[in-house]
């Protein structure tokens, strides 16, 4: 299981958090068109190498946080 | 009683334990033996030589390491299978029977299939079984009798065999292997400060020393007095069997006194790999006939075990350890009737004897009587871990073994001793020492400023590379897979290690290729014309060493929640449902009856799992307003409103009431099974897209008991026990919320709505308390027959009124306009969570809506989940259907497509068992009170 | 909150026998083991949210992941209490049986000006329980794979993680010089915490012993 290093907490199992995927910003709803919408919900970089991530510390401090993980060795570090 | 005919007197560095004598049984015969035994040792020392009968030809089978990978003594201990004989120690009375061999170990009728050997050539099972197809099923009965290891007992495992533990430790340093590299880099880490754990696989610390000389012995003696002062906590009896990222180590833990394994999981800082050399076999003929060992075999034998091996044995060696051997066979005793030197190119060409060794054939075809064939022809380094840790093996082939890629090892894994190179002990010593303080130092032992240590180089002698003799021999003894397999795979076109390991199965049995891969990459080099480098190694996977499914698993514990009324359920026969975590009531045997004590005069039902999240600051109206698709702006202080969420998609997330109870304090209820999700949800909201928002969020759901009284007298029952809320229809108006004492009970929040449809109130008390409210409003109710009722009557009660839940009448696809909920989405809000999708939805209208549904048969009852049919097109499901008791007939909803949604229109359910029924479209979601005046009383 | 006559039951069935100290049904069981476990539930708990910098957390003194043990005057008597650091903006401060309406007071109070904070009466919303003995952190580290080693969990440490499977608030609390955790998590898993420990602590010989007010 590999470490997710919370800025709060410190480095903890993977299990303690939920993965929240790459994050989106969210379009002006009032402005955003149909295929801006559909990238915001379903389209994702999917990167082999370092990619930035959400993650929530669900059995820790309940915070969101931002982590860089890289996808092909699994290295993380904090932003 | 058996006698120990091969036992020696005493020898310096014997493990056993001659003040304990102890007996146990093989095969059903009582047998002497001494704690500190192996099973092996213990019946080698009465002059058993045959322990098994091989997997595919049933050939005898006896020692051939005496260490833990020994493929010929994997026996059955009791109702345990597949023990490793040369490793387990015998305990009194112990009962250790030999493996699939029927009827007897000496007389298998299966060893039939020797004889027929040549019928069984490499992916026999592959070309014979495969066809015709349809007779797999009679095939897998015939070979399942014929394949091999033990007997699962079908009774429950005895507590000893059934307790498995687990414990997480974070040493500094992890030190896997024991010899005398493992304990030198152990005692030098733990002299740096770091907190150090060391893992060896067998029953003591030392390695290769404890069969050595007297120097070795000595040398041992002082590194187990240093590692006893040093505070490294040693586990023996124990393997790391995975290396996995970021350095979580996987260790297994055995011969504990309390439980039968326990899995050790290890957070590293630094690993070191330490596992010492594999002696590897010699592939030729008869190399399998009980009498054939390897070097290290006979020396742990008669300097471990006080065992004499043989009388009379030829030795073939190519290193100073089997010359060694030498020395040890002939101080015990054992004539050695001649010493084959590979060094100067001699060589064996056959085992002679079948059921054990009766001589061998040189070349030149002279031939010497003898019962001992011992073999020294080289090592093989287990890298597994390194390699599980990326390192790319180099096979170097002056020294004839692979090495690891140093290069390619991430800086928190460092190997040390045999895997690395040789030279004498000062120099293992001397290297293990550095990678010992450089390993505590890369783990932050040390200061920082401390410069790296300098790890010596470690000198690589010499070997002959020894793989096979003259004849063709067996390369897999786990598998019966022979070096005659091996060039057939290769004919037939497997000429990659990875493919004629899966055609032939080597490597791939019980030893996982730590004896034989070396000499299978080696044969098929050389069938193919390539070097070994080229021919490449097959992969290592954890585990390395086999792990038993209950170590994996550990205790059997699963979080489980109750509610503060579970024990009154409990006593009432409540029949449990699995609800999540939740255990919960879902009827007392009667939810008919259940239904109409609502219906007819009032009932009581635990939700206590309903989610609660207190929510309090300034901005909360402009929460809600963004999570919920309807308007919260203007929620006065004590008045509750329904709302429901969508996701980004416009998707049905959740519902549920919020209630506000002062100026900046509302309490917000979800889903039982949306609890945690849509307290997440609102979390990431708030600190992901509003963090400059006044909001704080409390999860309350198990602060309170919650308690939803129902039904026509409900108001007259709680009037029983509320003593300062007025409960009149004026004073507390439907969906409005007010807080107090309930039955004494201080702190209460009483909100009423009804998902039953009737009249209801609901409680919630402060947990500690609930049990006492429960159990007050029963011993109150009792002329007004107050009962308590269960999930399924509420599921019946909401399914009569035409209250959907989340979940079950919505599904992952389904959007807010398909789940009929058009009045409350209010797309003139400038935003909320779903609208731009919900936007466009409408636009487009929806595609399906959630509509009521009479089957025009009363009595049937449609399946959920039945699907709707017209002109052979799957038209919508059924997505909840119950037997009313309130209306003696059959009620559903059911999501149908848009142009089968007006009330009247008549749509057919394919019912589960192939009938067709017809039924119509309801005017209402409700059945019973479509207009709410029961609710609104 | 003054629950009048009614008595609080934790969601830990107590061992026997039950008597009733505080307001609470609780085990009259004394053991004098190596090893124990006691259902701390009866404490009062309150948590406090505030910005994790900011004028309250100031006052409140306590950093993340620290504990401290302070005297409060409750009503008109000096009480012992418990305030723990345990989140980012978060606080829980536990205090004797039945002390709810005094410690809200007073910790309403302390809200800085400016500063939103929610404070929350969580006495009936979590269980809470004592491991007390040298084999304490062995019997956690079946549960837990946080590092429980004086240098990361010295004693007045605080941590949230996973224990046993459950979201869990863990405090190191020596009692004279022995190990000490109490382990929190929500009401509703409080008897399957306490089961879990009592399993684990097993092959220590782990015994009962019942909660005896104020215990802070």
């Amino acid at each position: 299981m590999i470490l997710i290093p919370c800025p709060w907490c410190g480095s903890r199992d993977a299990g303690e958090f939920a993965y929240g995927g790459e994050p989106t910003p969210r379009p002006d709803p009032r402005t955003a068109t149909r295929e801006q919408w559909r990238g915001y919900l379903y389209l994702r970089n999917n990167v082999a190498g370092w990619t930035t991530e959400r993650w929530y510390h669900r059995m820790g401090c309940r915070r969101y946080l931002t982590v860089q993980r890289n996808t092909v060795t699994n290295e993380v570090r904090q932003p | 009683m058996k006698r120990q005919t091969r036992r020696l007197d005493r020898q310096p560095g014997e493990v056993i334990d001659r003040g304990s004598p102890l007996e146990f049984g093989w095969n059903g015969r009582s047998y002497p033996a001494y704690a500190g035994d192996t099973i092996a040792s213990a019946l080698a020392a009465c002059g058993e030589r045959v322990f098994s009968r091989s997997f595919k030809y049933h050939r005898r089978r006896g020692l051939l390491t005496a260490s833990y990978t020994d493929p010929g003594c994997i026996v059955q201990v009791g109702d345990e299978p597949n023990v490793r004989g040369a490793h387990r120690l015998v305990t009194p009375g112990m009962d250790v029977r030999s493996q699939d061999t029927w009827p007897s170990l000496a007389f298998d009728v299966k060893a039939a299939n020797e004889l027929v050997g040549r019928f069984l050539p490499a992916g026999f099972y592959y070309k014979t079984f495969i066809r015709p197809r349809p007779l797999w099923p009679t095939y897998e009965r015939v070979l399942r009798r014929f394949s091999h290891g033990g007997v699962v007992s079908p009774d429950p495992l005895s507590p000893e065999l059934s307790s498995y533990d687990k414990r997480q430790v974070h040493p500094d340093v992890l030190v896997a292997g024991g010899g005398p590299a493992g304990m030198t880099a152990a005692v030098a880490a733990a002299r740096a400060g770091a907190r150090v754990m060391l893992v060896e696989e067998e029953h003591s610390l030392g390695g290769h020393l404890r069969w050595g000389d007297k120097a070795d012995l000595a040398a041992l003696h002082d590194l187990r007095s240093l590692l006893a002062a040093s505070g490294v906590e040693v586990l023996t009896n124990s393997v790391v069997f995975g290396r996995y990222d970021h350095n979580h180590v996987a260790i297994v833990q055995r011969g504990l006194p309390h439980v039968y394994e326990r899995l050790v999981k290890a957070r590293a800082k630094t690993l070191v790999v330490s596992p010492g050399l594999i002696e590897r076999p010699y592939v030729f003929a008869g190399n399998d006939v009980p009498g054939v060992m390897l070097s290290t075999a006979v020396r742990r034998l008669i300097n471990l075990y006080a065992v004499k091996p043989g009388d009379r044995a030829v030795v073939l060696t190519a290193n100073p350890q089997g010359d060694a051997a030498v020395v040890d066979l002939e101080r015990a005793g054992v004539e050695v009737a001649h010493v084959v030197d590979a060094r100067g190119g001699d060589d064996l060409v056959r085992v002679l004897g079948r059921g054990g060794v009766k001589g061998v054939e040189l070349v030149g075809g002279h031939r010497i009587e003898c019962d001992l064939v011992v073999t020294a022809v080289g090592w093989t380094a287990p890298l597994t871990l390194l390699t599980m840790a990326g390192t790319v093996a180099a096979y170097d082939s002056r020294a004839a073994r692979y090495f690891p890629g140093t290069a390619t090892l991430p800086d928190d894994v460092l190997p040390a001793g045999g895997v690395v190179g040789d030279g004498t002990l000062d120099e293992l010593v001397a290297h293990a020492d550095a990678v010992g303080r450089e390993a505590a130092r890369r783990a932050g032992s040390m200061s920082r400023r401390e410069p790296a240590a300098e790890i010596p180089a470690l000198p690589v002698d010499a070997h002959p590379e020894l793989f096979h003799g003259p004849t063709h021999g067996i390369v897999d003894f786990s598998e019966d897979v022979s070096s005659r397999d091996l060039l057939t795979a290769v004919e037939e076109g497997y000429s990659s290690a990875e493919l004629a390991k899966r055609y032939t199965t080597a490597t791939m049995g019980p030893t996982q290729g730590k004896l034989e891969s070396v000499n299978v990459v080696a044969i098929i080099a050389e069938a193919t014309g390539r070097t070994i480098s080229q021919t490449g190694t097959t992969t290592w996977r954890p585990p390395y060493a086999p792990v038993t499914l209950g170590a994996l698993a550990g205790r059997h514990r699963e979080p489980v929640r109750y509610s503060p009324m579970h024990p009154w359920h409990e006593r009432h026969g409540a029949a449990p449902l699995v609800a999540g975590a939740w255990i919960r009531p879902d009827h007392y045997g009667d939810p008919a009856g259940e239904v109409l004590a609502v219906r007819e005069r009032v009932g009581i039902i635990d939700v206590t799992p309903i989610g609660k999240l207190d929510l309090r600051g300034p901005d909360v109206p402009k929460l809600l307003n963004l999570l919920y698709v309807n308007r919260w702006s203007k929620l006065e202080v004590g008045r509750v409103r329904y709302g429901v969420m969508c996701a980004e998609d416009g998707v049905v997330l959740d519902d549920g009431v919020t209630g506000r109870l002062g100026d900046q304090h509302y309490l917000m209820s979800t889903t039982s099974s949306g609890a945690a999700s849509v307290w997440e949800w609102v979390e990431s909201w708030l600190q992901t897209e509003h963090p400059g928002w006044q909001v704080h969020v409390t999860p309350v759901t198990t602060s309170y008991a919650s308690i939803n009284v129902a039904g026509p007298r409900s108001r007259e029952l709680l009037g029983r026990v509320v003593a300062e809320i007025d409960l009149t229809p004026q004073a507390f108006p439907y969906m409005h919320v007010r807080t107090g004492r309930v039955a004494g009970v201080d702190g209460c929040v009483l909100w009423r709505i009804g998902f039953t449809g009737e009249l209801s109130f609901e409680l919630h008390v402060p947990a500690s308390y609930g049990l006492h409210v429960w159990e007050t409003l029963l011993d109150s109710g009792n002329d007004l027959g107050v009962r308590a009722f269960g999930i399924e009557a509420q599921r019946i009660l909401r399914l009569e009124k035409g209250h959907l839940i989340v979940g079950q009448d919505t599904d992952g696809l389904t959007q807010a306009f398909s789940a009929g909920l058009d009045g409350l989405i209010r797309l003139d809000k400038d935003d909320f969570v779903g609208r731009s999708e919900l936007v466009w939805q409408a636009e487009a209208a929806a595609e399906s809506r959630l509509v009521g549904l009479h089957p025009n048969d009363a009595s049937v009852v449609p399946e959920e989940g039945s699907q709707l049919i017209e002109a052979g097109v799957i038209c919508g499901r059924v997505t909840s259907s119950r037997w009313s008791p309130t209306l003696h007939r059959s009620i559903c909803l059911a999501q149908v497509a848009t142009e089968f949604a007006e009330p009247g229109t008549l749509v057919t359910v394919r019912l589960p068992d192939g009938r067709s029924v017809p039924a119509t479209v309801t005017e209402h979601l409700a059945s019973v009170d479509p207009e709410g005046a029961r609710l609104r009383g | 909150m003054a629950e009048t006559g009614v008595v609080a039951r934790s969601p830990i069935a107590p061992a026997a026998p039950e008597i009733i100290l505080a307001g609470w049904a609780v085990s009259a069981r004394r053991s004098g083991a190596a090893l124990t476990v006691t259902d701390c539930t009866p404490l009062t708990k309150v948590a406090i949210k505030a910005a994790p910098v900011g004028a309250t957390a100031e006052r409140l003194e306590v950093p993340f992941g620290r504990v401290s043990r302070q005297t409060w005057t409750l009503g008109d008597r000096d009480c012992s209490v418990m305030v723990v650091g345990s989140g980012p903006g978060e606080w829980l401060v536990l205090g004797p049986p039945g002390s709810q309406v005094s410690l809200i007071h007073q910790l309403s109070a302390l809200a800085g000006d400016g500063d939103l904070v929610a404070v929350v009466d969580l006495s009936h919303g979590r269980a809470l329980v004592r491991l007390t003995g040298s084999w304490a952190a062995e019997v956690l580290a079946k549960e837990t794979a946080m590092d429980l080693g004086d240098s990361v969990c010295p004693d007045g440490a605080a941590f949230r993680s996973a224990v046993a499977g459950l979201a869990a608030d863990v405090i190191r609390d020596d009692r004279d010089g022995t190990r000490s955790y109490l382990v929190g998590c929500e009401r509703s898993s409080g008897q399957y915490l306490f089961d879990s420990l009592l399993e684990s602590g097993a092959e220590f010989g782990i015994e009962v012993d019942g909660f005896v007010p104020p215990d802070i």
